[in-house]
């Protein structure tokens, strides 16, 4: 239940203080979370709230970087392009809701490789 | 009244909550700045990696994505439950309930320290955890240096590895304890354990 393993080393990064205490901006993620849901829905945020998701979002983004790096050294690259960003996204399941934001731009590259992966398992 | 031109800047610190949405945003209204995104990235790769400008794109776009996404899960369980303030408790179980749940316990430990920081009234978060580096936990030493290590013949560096690591364990646990407690549920029945800080993690 508790695993304090697979991102203990992120996490322990993050609170030694290395890096400041915010490395995203509060006002614009509270902006995004207003944003969301359709209109009035999201009305007051607690002051912790966009706090959690700044460290929320600096662990989506590094799950997603690794996660892409991975696809791009399986085509012998070292630089990631959005393909890998893509095939990352639609590789992993918790993932799935970001899927309409690769595949309505869609390259044929994309496609192949979810064949691929798919012809694989 | 007429709807007029949103005021530019201004006052930010109220919730007016009625602006709608729907105007054309800006671009550095609807994501987090590509820079910090980058920076991150940067981070997450080997120092020879590089990153294209669209899959940093791509990225930005999927950060606003899982604010969004997670923030209506959120908001969702705060309408049923008739509450109108989301709080970070909100965000976490969200996370948790659409398939996040490995970012809750770093981020528990994460809010909790900035909790402890807040109501010292000390919010320069690099001063707090370095003040409480300085101290390092009572009872990790204690186990360090208790008459069961002097006795027994084991590798020494094994030893102490396995106490180090055990003694994480106990600390975070003892700040997981820390939050139920200050939190909605309060049952008290379990002795919490009172450690002076989870700095030895590092």
């Amino acid at each position: 239940m508790r695993q304090a393993g697979a991102y203990s080393g992120i996490h322990c990064g993050g609170i030694s203080g290395k890096m400041g205490p915010h490395p995203l901006p509060l006002a614009r993620i509270k902006k995004i979370m207003k944003r969301s849901g359709s209109g009035d829905e999201v009305k007051m945020i607690s002051a912790e709230a966009p706090i959690a998701f700044a460290k929320a979002c600096e662990f989506f983004i590094e799950e997603i970087t690794k996660r892409s790096w991975v696809m791009a050294t399986q085509s012998k690259r070292r630089t990631l392009l959005k393909d890998d960003v893509a095939s990352a996204l639609i590789a992993t399941d918790v993932f799935d809701f970001l899927i309409t934001l690769v595949s309505h731009s869609a390259s044929p590259a994309i496609t192949t490789t979810t064949n691929l992966m798919s012809m694989d398992s | 009244m007429a709807e007029g031109p949103v005021s530019p800047g201004g006052g930010g610190s109220h919730e007016s909550g009625d602006q709608s949405p729907r105007s054309n945003v800006r671009e550095q209204d609807r994501y987090l700045p590509i820079a910090n995104i980058s920076r991150i990235m940067k981070k997450a790769l080997p120092a020879n990696g590089k990153i294209a400008k669209d899959a940093k794109e791509t990225v930005q776009e999927c950060v606003s994505e899982f604010i969004s996404f997670i923030t209506s899960e959120a908001s969702d369980k705060c309408q049923k439950e008739k509450r109108k303030t989301i709080n970070g408790d909100d965000l976490l179980w969200a996370m948790a309930t659409l398939g996040f749940e490995d970012y809750i316990d770093p981020l528990k430990i994460y809010l909790s320290r900035y909790r402890e920081g807040d109501t010292k009234g000390s919010m320069k978060g690099g001063e707090v955890s370095a003040k409480k580096d300085v101290q390092p936990s009572p009872n990790a030493q204690l186990t360090h240096q208790g008459s069961f290590s002097q006795g027994v013949n084991y590798t020494n560096s094994q030893l102490k590895e396995f106490m180090v690591a055990q003694a994480d364990k106990y600390l975070i646990n003892s700040y997981f304890y820390e939050i139920s407690a200050s939190g909605s549920t309060r049952d008290g029945s379990y002795a919490r354990p009172r450690i002076g800080d989870v700095g030895s993690c590092a």
